[in-house]
C-alpha cells in the first residue's frame, strides 16, 4: 500500500509541475500569445522560468488587464460563487442520482425506470448553456418565476441573514439546476448498473423472498455493496461539473471564476485566463485526490496491495 | 452485425448519425445558399429562408446545413486521431513489455490531467482554426482508448494460437495485424462513439466561449452568435435561430449515446456496462 | 462506508454553507439599501474599476462611475461649458495664464472645506501621477494661490482650449486626503472616494460590477433627486430592461435592433445621440504596398461603406467622414473626399500599379509573382468580428487576401505602434476637438504635425479652423487611415424611475459619449422652463407644484422653481 500511495503522491506532484509549466510556457510558444511581440531584450527563459515559479509560490499570478487588478485578488473574490453552485450542485446531484438510480434498478422495466432513464439520457446530450439559455427564456423571462443574472440583490435590505440568504438561493437555482440536470445523467446511471448486478446476487434475492421492507433492502444490502465503483466515478463526475460552470456561468452572467474564463477570452487577457485555468485544474487534481484516498479506505482490495 | 439488427435504440443512433453524415456530405447539395452570401440581417422565418436570417444576413438553415459539416468534421477527425493514437500506443504497450513501464505512467498522466481546462487553455493560445482544434482533442484525448486497448492486448497475448503463431517464426508487426488487431476492433469502435460523444460536446462548449474558428462555423459557434445577440432573449428570434442549433447539438449527442449502448451490448454483454451516456 | 458517504456530504453541505455565510456576512457589514418609498435607479454595467481618478478603467464608463463623486473646474451640459466648482475663470490675452474663481462653501463629503489648496494640489499631484483619462496636464507650469478662493493656472505653452480639453476633465482631489498617497493607482480605502459630487460610493462589489451610490445631500450644487444609484452586471440589457433589472440602457452602432424592440413599448422613452466614435481601417505607410498612396486609394475605392452601414451595422451607423472628425463637431469640414465604392475603379488602379492576378488563382500579384495577402488584425471592441468579415469579403473582390485575426486593444496597439502589420481596424472616441490621438502610429508627415502644433497654439478661432480643415484634408487624401463609421447611440429607459437622461455637449469631459452626466441627479430649475425663454412663467409654476405634490420634488426645489418666477 505504502508503494502504492507514494506513486500516486508523485504522479500528482508530476501532474502539478506539468500543469504550471504549461501555463509558462504556452504564452511563450504559441502565435497568437501576448508575448509574440517581445523582442530579444528579455532574460533568458530559464531565469523568466524560475521568476515565474516563485512568484506562483508567493500567489503573484500576474496583472489582469481587463480587470484592472491582481489576478490572485479577481479569482480569490469570484471564487466563493463557483464553490457556492458547484458545492450546492454537486451535493443536489450525486445524492439524487444515486436515490433515483437506485430506485430505477429496483424498478427495473416498470415506468418509473423507463421514465427516469430516457430523461436523464436526453438531459445529459443538453449542452449546459443551451439548456441554462432556455431555462432563462422560460423559467426566468416568460414565466418570470426566477432572476435571469447575477448571484444576489445587493440593493435591497432584507434586515436579517434568513433573507439574503433566501435571495441567494433564489438567485443560484437556475444555475444549480442546469448544472445538476446537465450531471445527474452519469451518477444515476452508474449507480442504477451498479445496483442492477448487485440486486441479481443471490443474497438479495433472499432477502427478497423473505419479504424484508424494499427500502431496507437497498440501503442496508445492495446500495451498501454498489457504492464502490460509484465513488470510483464520483471523480470523474466532479471534474465534469467543475467545468460546466464555465458554461453555467457564462449564460448566467453567474459572478464565479467560471464567468472570469469567459470574459478573459473575450478581453484577450491572458493572465487572468491563466489563472483562471490553475483554479480550474488544481480544483479538479483535489476532487481527484480526494476520490483516490476515499477509495482506498473503503476497499479492502486496496489496502491488501 | 446481426445482433446490432436487434437494437433498436442502436438503429435510431445510427440513423440519426447517418442522417447528420448525408447531410454534411452533401450540404452543398441541400443548403439553400452559400452560408457566406448576405441578405437583409434577422429576418424572419419566410419563404426563401425558412429558418429566417442572422444578425449579418445570412441564411440559417444554410449555416446549419453547413454547420453539420463543421462539427462532425471536427469530431470525427479528433475522434479517429485520438482513438488511432490510443490503438497505437495500447498495442504496443499490451505486446511489447519492455515500453510498458514508461508508456503506461505517461497514459495515467494523460488519464489524470483535468482535460477540458487544458484543452481550452491551450485552445486560446492557439490561432482559431478547425485543424487547431482536431489537433488539441486528438492529444488529449487518447489516454483511455490506450489503456482498454492495453488491457485487451495483455489477454489475447497469452491465448494458445499466438503464442503459437510466434513459435513458427512469425514477425511480431505480423502478429499485431493479423491476430491481435482484429479481436481490438470492436472494442475500437467503441471507443471511437464514445471520444465522438465528448468531442461533439466539448466542442460546442468551446465554441460557445468564443474559442471557434470565426470563418467554418459550427453549431457551438452558431449559439455563440445567437447568445451575443442584444434581443435574442426578448424577441422571437431565438426559436429559429439558437433553438435548431442546440437541437442539433442534442441530436448528434444522442445518436452516438445510442449506438454507444448498442456496440456495448454487443461488446460487453453483461450488466456491468460502463456508466457513460 | 455509510459514514464516510455520510461525511463527504457533510462536508459538501458544509462547503455550501460556507460560502453562503462568508457572502451573507459581507453582506451584513452593508448600509444603506433601499428602503420604502426611496428612489432608486439601475443602470447595468460591468466592473469598471475602484471609481477614483487613478483606478478606474482608463475606458469612458471607468471615468463616468468616478465623476459622480469627482467634479471638475468646468463641466458641461447639453449646449455647452458650464461652470462648476469654478464660477467663472478668465485668461490672459496669449491663453497661458487662466485663472479660475472659486465656488465658495463647497465641502467634501468628509465635511472638510473645498479651497484653492486642492486644486493647487490637483494640478501638482497628477503631474506625477498621471489619472487615468486626461492628458496634456504636463504642459501645467505652476499653480498659483492667489486667495483661498482662486487660483491661476499658468501654462508652458499657450491653450486657447484649455477649458475644453483640460479643465474639465481634471476631476480635482482633496489634499488632506491624497497628500500621502505614494500610490494612487492601488489606494484602495474608503476615504478614496471622498469628492464633492452628488453621489457618495457606498459599496463596490467588483466580482459582480456592482457600484452602489447614495445622494450626497450636502452637495453644493443641491440636494440630488435620487436616493440610490447602482450600476450591475447582467448578460443581456434588453432583456434585464424590460424585466425591471435595470432602467436604463444604451445600445450604440449594431444594437440598433434593440432600440427598435423598445420603440414599440411605451412603458419606455428614447433619445438618440452621436458617439463621437469612429472606426478605422489603418494603413500602414512605411510598409510595402500599403506605403503606395494609390494603392491605399484602391482599397478604399474596394470597400462599400454603404454597404457596410447598412448590412453589417443595421442603419445603427452614419458613414465617416474621411478626415476623421465627427461631422456633429464645430470642427468638421464637409466635402471632402468619400471614396464612392467602386469596384472597377479599385481594379483598374490595381492593374495600373501592376498588381494583377498573374496565376489566375484570383489573387493579386506583386510584381514578383507572390499573392497579396495580408492580416487583417482586428480590434475586439465592440465585437468587430463581424465587421472585419465584411472588409475580407470586400477585399476578397478586388483581388487582395486577407486574414483575420482579432486582438484585444493591449495586443493591437503594440502592433501598430511597431509597424509589423500592413492593414488594421481598430477605433476610439472623442473625434470631437482635433487632437494629435488621430494622427497615427507609424504616420509621419512634417505638414500635419506642424498645422496640429499650430492651431494648438493659436488663439484666433477662424485660424485654428482652418488649420484643423487642413489637417482633415490632408488624412482624407493621403489616407493614412480610411474611416469606416460613425455609430449611433441611444439610452433607452423608464421614465418613471427617472426621465432627465440627456447626451452631452461633445461628450463628457474628453468626449465621452454616455448619457450619464451627473446633471441628471441634480435638480435643475430651468428644466421647468416649457418654452425656453429664460423666465418662469406661472403656468410652468404650476407644473412645478404638480410635482411637488407627485412627491417628484422637494418643497425646497419647489422654492427655487418660484424664485425664478419673474426674476
Amino acid at each position: 500500500m505504502q508503494t502504492n500511495v507514494i506513486t500516486k503522491i508523485v504522479g500528482y506532484i508530476i501532474i502539478i509541475f506539468i500543469i504550471i509549466s504549461l501555463n509558462f510556457f504556452l504564452p511563450r510558444m504559441m502565435p497568437a500569445g501576448p508575448l509574440s511581440g517581445l523582442t530579444s531584450s528579455t532574460p533568458p527563459v530559464l531565469e523568466q522560468y524560475i521568476t515565474y515559479m516563485v512568484d506562483l509560490m508567493h500567489g503573484d499570478l500576474g496583472w489582469s488587464s481587463s480587470k484592472n487588478a491582481p489576478v490572485w485578488d479577481v479569482l480569490i473574490r469570484s471564487m466563493k460563487w463557483t464553490l457556492l453552485l458547484v458545492g450546492s450542485s454537486t451535493a443536489i446531484y450525486i445524492s439524487l442520482g444515486i436515490l433515483l438510480g437506485a430506485v430505477s434498478a429496483w424498478k427495473k422495466g416498470k415506468k418509473t425506470d423507463v421514465g427516469l432513464l430516457v430523461l436523464f439520457i436526453v438531459l445529459a446530450a443538453f449542452p449546459p448553456f443551451f439548456l441554462g439559455m432556455l431555462f432563462i427564456i422560460y423559467f426566468g423571462w416568460r414565466l418570470d418565476l426566477f432572476p435571469r443574472f447575477g448571484a444576489q440583490t445587493l440593493y435591497i435590505d432584507y434586515s436579517t441573514a434568513f433573507g439574503t440568504i433566501l435571495d441567494i438561493l433564489h438567485h443560484l437555482f437556475l444555475p444549480a439546476l442546469t448544472l445538476t440536470l446537465t450531471s445527474i445523467g452519469v451518477i444515476y446511471l452508474l449507480t442504477r448498473n451498479s445496483m442492477l448486478s448487485v440486486l441479481d446476487q443471490e443474497y438479495i434475492q433472499t432477502a427478497r423472498a423473505k419479504g424484508l421492507g424494499e427500502w431496507y433492502i437497498i440501503r442496508r444490502h445492495a446500495l451498501k455493496n454498489a457504492m464502490l465503483p460509484i465513488i470510483t466515478l464520483v471523480a470523474l463526475i466532479a471534474g465534469l461539473a467543475i467545468t460546466g460552470t464555465i458554461f453555467v456561468e457564462t449564460v448566467f452572467a453567474y459572478p464565479g471564476v467560471g464567468l472570469l474564463v469567459s470574459d478573459a477570452i473575450a478581453a484577450h487577457d491572458y493572465p487572468l485566463l491563466q489563472g483562471a485555468f490553475l483554479f480550474f485544474a488544481f480544483a479538479i487534481l483535489a476532487v481527484n485526490f480526494t476520490a483516490d484516498r476515499v477509495y482506498e479506505l473503503l476497499d479492502p482490495r486496496v489496502k491488501e496491495d | 452485425m446481426k445482433q446490432y439488427k436487434n437494437n433498436k435504440l442502436g438503429l435510431v443512433g445510427l440513423g440519426l448519425l447517418i442522417f447528420f453524415l448525408l447531410i454534411a456530405v452533401f450540404a452543398p447539395y441541400i443548403a439553400p445558399y452559400d452560408p457566406h452570401q448576405r441578405f437583409d440581417s434577422t429576418e424572419h422565418p419566410n419563404s426563401e429562408h425558412l429558418l429566417g436570417t442572422n444578425h449579418v444576413g445570412q441564411d440559417i438553415l444554410s449555416e446549419l446545413i453547413y454547420g453539420t459539416r463543421v462539427s462532425l468534421f471536427i469530431t470525427l477527425f479528433a475522434s479517429i486521431a485520438a482513438v488511432g493514437i490510443g490503438i497505437f500506443i495500447g498495442l504496443v504497450v499490451g505486446y511489447f513489455k519492455r515500453f510498458d513501464f514508461y508508456l503506461m505512467r505517461l497514459t495515467d498522466l494523460f488519464l489524470t490531467i483535468p482535460k477540458l481546462p487544458v484543452i481550452i487553455i491551450i485552445a486560446a493560445f492557439m490561432l482559431p482554426s478547425v485543424w487547431n482544434l482536431v489537433f488539441v482533442f486528438a492529444i488529449f484525448e487518447w489516454a483511455i482508448t490506450a489503456r482498454i486497448i492495453r488491457a485487451e492486448v495483455l489477454t489475447l497475448r497469452h491465448r494458445n494460437y499466438v503464442e503459437a503463431t510466434r513459435l513458427f517464426g512469425a514477425k511480431d508487426s505480423h502478429i499485431l495485424a493479423w491476430h491481435i488487431f482484429p479481436y481490438v476492433v470492436p472494442l475500437v469502435f467503441v471507443q471511437l462513439v464514445l471520444v465522438s460523444r465528448y468531442i461533439i460536446l466539448a466542442e460546442s462548449g468551446l465554441s460557445f466561449i468564443g474559442l471557434g474558428d470565426p470563418t467554418a462555423k459550427s453549431w457551438g459557434m452558431m449559439l455563440h452568435d445567437a447568445f451575443a445577440y442584444p434581443t435574442i432573449f426578448i424577441s422571437d428570434l431565438w426559436m429559429w435561430w439558437m433553438l435548431p442549433a442546440g437541437l442539433c447539438i442534442v441530436l448528434t449527442i444522442l445518436a452516438f449515446t445510442f449506438i454507444g449502448y448498442a456496440l456495448e451490448e454487443i461488446v460487453n454483454p453483461s450488466l456491468k456496462k460502463s456508466p457513460w451516456i | 462506508m455509510k459514514k464516510i458517504m455520510a461525511l463527504l456530504m457533510m462536508a459538501l453541505l458544509l462547503c455550501c454553507a460556507f460560502s453562503g455565510m462568508v457572502v451573507a456576512n459581507e453582506e451584513g457589514e452593508m448600509v444603506a439599501v433601499a428602503e420604502e418609498g426611496e428612489k432608486v435607479v439601475k443602470i447595468s454595467g460591468d466592473d469598471w474599476g475602484y471609481p477614483t481618478p487613478f483606478a478606474h478603467y482608463p475606458r469612458g464608463p471607468g471615468y463616468i462611475r468616478m465623476s459622480f463623486m469627482f467634479d471638475t473646474l468646468t463641466w458641461k451640459d447639453e449646449d455647452r461649458v458650464i461652470p462648476w466648482l469654478a464660477d467663472s475663470w478668465s485668461a490672459s490675452y496669449d491663453a497661458k495664464i487662466w485663472t479660475f474663481y472659486l465656488h465658495r462653501g463647497v465641502k467634501w463629503s468628509d465635511g472638510e472645506p473645498f479651497t484653492a489648496d486642492d486644486v493647487k494640489f490637483t494640478f501638482d499631484y497628477v503631474k506625477e501621477h498621471p489619472q487615468q483619462l486626461n492628458y496634456d496636464e504636463q504642459n501645467v507650469d505652476h499653480v498659483e494661490i492667489m486667495d483661498p478662493y482662486t487660483v491661476s493656472i499658468h501654462l508652458k505653452e499657450s491653450r486657447p482650449a484649455f477649458i475644453e480639453d483640460v479643465t474639465g476633465s481634471i476631476p480635482i482631489i482633496p489634499e488632506h486626503i491624497w497628500k500621502d498617497v505614494d500610490e494612487p493607482g492601488k489606494y484602495r480605502d474608503d476615504d478614496a472616494v471622498i469628492g464633492t459630487g452628488p453621489l457618495k460610493l457606498v459599496e463596490y462589489v467588483p466580482e459582480q460590477g456592482y457600484y452602489e451610490y447614495e445622494a450626497n445631500t450636502e452637495c453644493f450644487k443641491g440636494h440630488p433627486i435620487i436616493d440610490l444609484f447602482i450600476s450591475r452586471e447582467v448578460s443581456n440589457d434588453a432583456i434585464a430592461l424590460k424585466a425591471g433589472d435595470i432602467d436604463v440602457a444604451s445600445f450604440w452602432g449594431k444594437e440598433i435592433v434593440a432600440k427598435e424592440e423598445f420603440e414599440n413599448d411605451p412603458d419606455f422613452e428614447i433619445i438618440t445621440g452621436p458617439s463621437w466614435w469612429v472606426r478605422k481601417l489603418y494603413f500602414n505607410c512605411e510598409k510595402y504596398p500599403t506605403n503606395i498612396k494609390e494603392f491605399r486609394h484602391a482599397l478604399a475605392y474596394g470597400i462599400d461603406r454603404e454597404g457596410f452601414v447598412k448590412n453589417v451595422m443595421h442603419d445603427g451607423a452614419i458613414v465617416a467622414n474621411t478626415g476623421i472628425i465627427h461631422p456633429d463637431s464645430k470642427w468638421y469640414k464637409d466635402d471632402l473626399p468619400g471614396y464612392e465604392y467602386n469596384n472597377v475603379t479599385a481594379n483598374k488602379m490595381l492593374d495600373e500599379l501592376n498588381f494583377t492576378d498573374t496565376d489566375g488563382n484570383g489573387v493579386r500579384n506583386y510584381p514578383g509573382g507572390e499573392d497579396i495577402e495580408f492580416v487583417l488584425f482586428a480590434n475586439t471592441i465592440m465585437n468587430a468580428k463581424d465587421e472585419a468579415e465584411y472588409i475580407h469579403e470586400n477585399l476578397e473582390k478586388i483581388g487582395i487576401k486577407t486574414e483575420v485575426r482579432m486582438m484585444s486593444s493591449k495586443e493591437i496597439d503594440p502592433i501598430l505602434n511597431t509597424g509589423e502589420f500592413n492593414i488594421a481596424i481598430s477605433g476610439h472616441g472623442a473625434i470631437v476637438q482635433p487632437r494629435k490621438l488621430y494622427t497615427f502610429y507609424s504616420y509621419k508627415n512634417d505638414e500635419y504635425n506642424e498645422l496640429y502644433e499650430k492651431q494648438l497654439k493659436t488663439t484666433k478661432e477662424d485660424v485654428r479652423k482652418e488649420c484643423v480643415g487642413d489637417m482633415q484634408t490632408i488624412i482624407a487624401d493621403d489616407l493614412p487611415v480610411y474611416a469606416l463609421y460613425h455609430p449611433l447611440m441611444w439610452e433607452v429607459y423608464n421614465p418613471d424611475k427617472l426621465d432627465t437622461w440627456f447626451y452631452t455637449k461633445d461628450g463628457i469631459a474628453v468626449g465621452i459619449p454616455i448619457a450619464q452626466n451627473k446633471l441628471i441627479f441634480l435638480f435643475d430649475p430651468w428644466r421647468y422652463d416649457a418654452n425656453e425663454d429664460g423666465i418662469i412663467d406661472e403656468s410652468e409654476v404650476d407644473d412645478a407644484t404638480q410635482d411637488y405634490d407627485d412627491g417628484k420634488i422637494t418643497s425646497e426645489q419647489l422654492d427655487m422653481v418660484s424664485n425664478l418666477y419673474y426674476p
